[in-house]
């Protein structure tokens, strides 16, 4: 529970600027733009994978919404603290392990994913979407959650400013949102292109997110997904770990 | 007791902490005395593990701060140079964080204590943004001190304080040394490092140019100091080892002069040829 603190010190930042005015509706802008344009617009028009777009669009959105959310809060946090207001100082000097610093931040990167997700799936509902939560479902928006958390520990260790950041999610995360299967099936992809979506963590996320049974593309989507989870902890650990101003 | 050996860092080309070696014992205010750049905040942040030496080793206690940084967090307490409180939580929280983070027991009644001691209880709720600049360092002050640390390092501590709340600062650090606490501080506040420090080390360019007494770096470099203003308009510190030398010059001049006892900026001064302000 060494984790604990730094969770506990996220949660409370978290809290106050969730009652700040606006704040919700902000953060949640683009993803309902989405939802309301695409979805309402083609959504009962268009079949995709043998269901409506709007279907097909809404387990997308709350992966990108999830992706986007954790990841944003974390590096964007991480690097202010670090750079800016420098209270990562008071988390560094605390007598525990570099593992329960990331695992504190990556756990308060998740719950502000599946906030978001959240909103996203009411809004869904609301609309009119025949979205049903399974096991499945569930258990990627979490491992989703973990693992652009922990993406967003490692980018905002290494950015050297605060502008830093948003290039990273201009270069890395927004391509990713529109070619990873978030609002058309990666498979009208060029071949080559293909190839390089496939090595995208997002486009596994997207994968499972859909599946209602574990075949054999889930449990690959699950294999990769879960190495980059892996990979992305343990270097964040070890940045954590060779900190120094 | 802090040993440093051979202790160097390097930012590229520049070297702020320059082979410094020096010992701090137990029950001693140490204080780190030269101007901005001189490789206070450095060896501070070296020693409390924010910083890793380039080369040289130090220890607390015998842990080494490389190889046994969890031992050597768990008995440092630092007050740091910038403002690290998470300025969107309230005083109470900073300090539950804080102690939650070093598994302090006994939390509640703690952190009433500490908020107490430096006139903060009635603001616990408050957050930390509202606070003046010196609310906010006395803020720093109380977590520092929330673990009852074994090391205390205090980088600038007073800097911006009135002179009220400085001294109470400074009842604060006698405290702990008498309670069998090693501090280290850094200071470019002359007053500060003389109603403070046991012991003085003098840094330059990231070298250590003289450690000892405050009493006894007065006497190194003469105890008294006439000063007079030349004919360029420039300022002449003369320092005389006796109050008749100083009277000797006093009598071989026209010029006006001021004569006064030696502080430890003469003695920088005397070392280096530069003020400690500069």
């Amino acid at each position: 529970m060494n984790w604990y603190p730094i969770f506990l010190r996220e949660m409370l930042q978290f809290k106050k600027k969730l009652f700040r005015l606006g704040y919700i509706f902000t953060s949640m802008m683009v993803p309902l733009l989405y939802l309301l344009a695409f979805g309402l617009g083609l959504g009962r028009s268009v079949q995709v994978a043998g269901g409506s777009y709007f279907d097909y669009l809404l387990p997308g959105l709350v992966a990108m919404s999830s992706m986007n959310n954790s990841y944003n809060w974390i590096a964007s946090g991480l690097n202010l603290s670090r750079l800016y207001f420098k209270t990562f100082q008071v988390l560094v000097q605390a007598p525990i392990a570099p593992t329960s610093i990331i695992a504190g931040y990556v756990i308060s990167g998740m719950v502000r994913g599946l906030f978001a997700s959240l909103m996203i799936i009411l809004v869904g509902l609301l609309a009119g979407s025949g979205f049903h939560l399974s096991l499945i479902f569930i258990f990627t928006l979490l491992l989703n959650c973990f693992l652009f958390s922990n993406l967003g520990v490692i980018v905002g260790m290494i950015t050297k400013s605060h502008e830093d950041t948003s290039t990273y999610a201009n270069f890395f995360i927004l391509p990713m949102v529109f070619f990873s299967g978030t609002f058309f099936p990666i498979e009208r992809m060029p071949a080559l292109l293909k190839g390089i979506i496939l090595c995208l963590p997002l486009t596994h996320t997207n994968i499972l997110i859909r599946k209602t049974v574990w075949d054999g593309q889930a449990w690959l989507a699950l294999l990769v997904m879960t190495a980059y989870a892996a990979l992305f902890f343990l270097i964040g650990s070890r940045m954590i770990r060779n900190y120094s101003e | 007791m802090i040993k440093i050996e051979q202790l160097t860092k390097e930012y590229g080309k520049v070297r702020a902490v320059d082979s410094l070696s020096l010992e701090i014992h137990r029950e001693e205010v140490f204080g780190l005395l030269g101007p901005n750049g001189a490789g206070k905040t450095t060896t501070i942040k070296i020693l409390n593990t924010l910083v890793k030496p380039t080369s040289g080793r130090a220890w607390l206690d015998g842990f080494d701060v490389v190889q046994n940084p969890l031992e050597i967090k768990q008995r440092i307490g630092v007050v740091p140079q910038e403002n690290n409180l998470d300025r969107d939580l309230t005083a109470y929280e900073n300090l539950k964080i804080y102690g939650l983070l070093h598994h302090l027991p006994d939390l509640s009644r703690k952190i009433e204590e500490r908020l107490r001691s430096v006139d903060l209880w009635e603001r616990r709720h408050d957050p930390v943004q509202t606070f003046s600049g010196g609310m906010q360092r006395r803020l720093l002050i109380a977590r520092a001190l929330l673990g009852q640390p074994q090391f205390l390092f205090l980088d600038e501590p007073t800097i911006g304080l009135d002179p009220q709340v400085r001294r109470e600062i400074w009842n604060t650090i006698r405290r702990i040394r008498t309670q069998g606490g090693t501090v280290l501080l850094t200071t470019h506040y002359i007053e500060e490092a003389e109603a403070l420090s046991d012991r003085v080390g003098i840094l330059s360019k990231g070298k250590l140019i003289a450690l000892d007494s405050p009493e006894n770096l007065k006497k190194m470099v003469g105890e008294y100091v006439v000063e007079y203003i030349n004919q360029d308009g420039s300022k002449v510190y003369q320092m005389c080892r006796t109050r008749e030398d100083a009277q000797c010059h006093l009598l071989h001049t026209e010029n006006e002069m001021t004569f006064r006892k030696a502080n430890l900026e003469d003695v920088f001064v005397k070392l280096t040829g530069a003020r400690i302000e500069t």
